[in-house]
């Protein structure tokens, strides 16, 4: 057995090793590799920036604790640009699973921020329905969520103050680890209710959604860890996803280097039959 | 630190190495841990929805506020439940049938004006664009989404992969070409969506890492130390004690 055979039959438990070993030694001693700022994800930054004091702002954290390594970094720092702005803040869920893991961030960045429950934000919960949800708020918010997550009445909440639809929020974000989630925001609520809608997601999605980004669907994509990485950055407030990008790198090198070498190695294996008759194993 | 969360942290950083042990081969651990994850997650799910649906919705509605005309859709939804009586099953039918009928009506419209329309709208683009002064404009920039050479990279790509999978006529002569330059692009097309799946599930290791990382911190106990001396001394028992009940060779 020649060198290449042996290196193509390696027990892949050691491939396993090699990948856990990338990821683990930049998180115990980080580089601190650069990281580039994505025109997509400065785009959401920027409309934020833009948006005066007061101005209505939700989150939708439409995700599981599945995603959470992606996602939750995201929102981490989306409510911390939100909260600094200013801005009075609706979180909600269209994921059930995800309804205590969004309750806990959206409460959690809030006390960090000085910020009141019910005055400068209000987490609502979720809703069974989908798509169904998002048209019933589009047509009165307070039939959709009679009560936020702690069950107090929502029409008495300042936080939503002269908001009675969906009308009336100026900046929807949705972030999404399937198909409840962005696209659903922009079928179901954009494109009828008329507000501006930016995206937020896992890495597995994230081809699929740049279309909608290309025609002006959504006006921003803040994809994976990268993409909250970046967020990080522009915020200046460095923390889970920052500190993961080193391990992220190390780990990409790594297959790179694994997937070059697997198809060398079967290059090098390659019999004169197998030239002559490609495509036949 | 509140005893809830050192607690919280051994669980999470135990079925953490529990999962992770299939990755050496499967064992009990791994089963424990996948179970609970099953259990955990469907049990989670019935007592938000009973709380959500049933109790915020439903009953608080209808019984403090007299709202009873949420009899009619309760009725509608408890007509699904007649599938379990056989004699009675066609009545789920209508139930069903409500479902289907609003969901195709809400979403067939919307769906057709933004995935279709909206992105047709997006694709045929001008390849030479009107400058405000009137003079006509052609940039050649790949990283601006607007550059007219990305409109003709587009207009190849969707033409290609489009001819690609029309096989009413057989991809010879210049219809191979086309054709081939279709899979090329399907298959930069595939190279991305992998290369992002790569980078999503390394987010999942690092995130689990990072907390196994956080949670070997002494105001944690040490938790992930001891539990991965647990976790090894289990397999390597495990492992002594199936050599022991196999048969002889």
């Amino acid at each position: 057995m020649t060198f290449a055979e042996r290196m193509l039959r390696i027990d892949r438990r050691i491939i396993f090793l090699v990948i856990g070993l990338c990821t683990l030694i930049p998180l115990l001693y980080p580089v601190g590799l650069a990281i580039k700022i994505s025109p997509e994800v400065r785009s959401v930054y920027d409309y934020i920036e833009s948006l005066p004091e007061g101005s209505v702002f939700l989150l939708s954290l439409d995700f599981d604790p599945a995603s959470k390594p992606e996602l939750y970094p995201q929102a981490v720092a989306l409510l911390h640009h939100a909260f600094k702005k200013n801005l009075r803040v609706i979180g909600m869920t269209l994921w059930l699973p995800g309804t205590g893991m969004a309750s806990e961030v959206v409460t959690r960045v809030a006390r960090v921020e000085g910020k009141v429950n019910g005055k400068d934000f209000v987490f609502l919960g979720w809703s069974p329905g989908g798509s169904s949800v998002i048209i019933n708020m589009g047509q009165d918010l307070y039939k959709a969520f009679p009560t936020d997550y702690n069950n107090q009445p929502t029409k008495d909440l300042d936080v939503l103050k002269d908001v009675q639809s969906l009308r009336d929020v100026t900046y929807v974000i949705s972030l999404a680890a399937g198909s409840t989630g962005i696209e659903t925001w922009y079928v179901f609520g954009k494109d009828k209710y008329k507000f501006e809608l930016g995206g937020g997601c896992t890495g597995v999605i994230a081809p699929g959604l740049y279309p909608l980004l290309r025609s002006g669907q959504i006006n921003g994509l803040i994809g994976g860890l990268r993409g909250a990485a970046e967020y990080e950055v522009l915020i200046g407030k460095k923390g889970r996803a920052v500190a993961g990008m080193d391990a992220q790198s190390a780990t990409h090198f790594a297959i790179i280097l694994l997937v070059i070498l697997c198809n060398t190695f079967y290059l090098l294996i390659r019999t004169p039959r197998d030239k002559a008759a490609p495509g036949q194993h | 630190m509140s005893f809830e969360m050192i607690f919280g942290a051994w669980v999470a950083a135990g079925l953490t190495l529990f999962i992770l042990t299939f990755l050496y081969q499967d064992n009990p651990l791994f089963k424990l841990a996948e179970h609970l994850y099953v259990g955990v997650s469907v049990g989670y799910a019935i007592v938000k929805t009973y709380d959500t649906v049933v109790i915020r919705l439903i009953y608080e509605p209808m019984v403090t506020q007299g709202d009873w005309s949420l009899l009619i859709p309760l009725a509608i939804g408890a007509l699904m439940l007649t599938r379990y009586v056989p004699k009675a099953a066609w009545m789920s039918r209508i139930a069903f049938a409500f479902v289907v009928g609003i969901g195709s009506g809400l979403a067939i419209p919307r769906v057709i004006s933004s995935y279709i329309l909206k992105q047709i709208e997006d694709t045929v683009r001008p390849l030479v664009s009107l400058a405000a002064d009137g003079g006509a404009t052609f940039t050649y920039d790949l990283l601006n989404p607007a550059s007219n050479l990305n409109a003709i990279v587009l207009l190849i790509g969707v033409v290609s992969v489009l001819f690609y999978f029309f096989f009413s006529i057989e991809h010879t002569g210049p219809g191979r070409a086309v054709a081939r330059t279709g899979i090329i692009f399907l298959m930069i097309a595939f190279g991305a969506a992998f290369g992002y799946t790569v980078m999503a599930r390394m987010s999942l290791l690092i995130g689990r890492l990072t907390d196994l990382i956080d949670y070997a911190k002494p105001q944690y106990g040490w938790a992930t130390y001891w539990l991965a001396a647990l976790t090894i001394a289990t397999l390597i028992a495990l492992r002594w004690r199936h050599k022991e009940t196999e048969p002889p060779a």
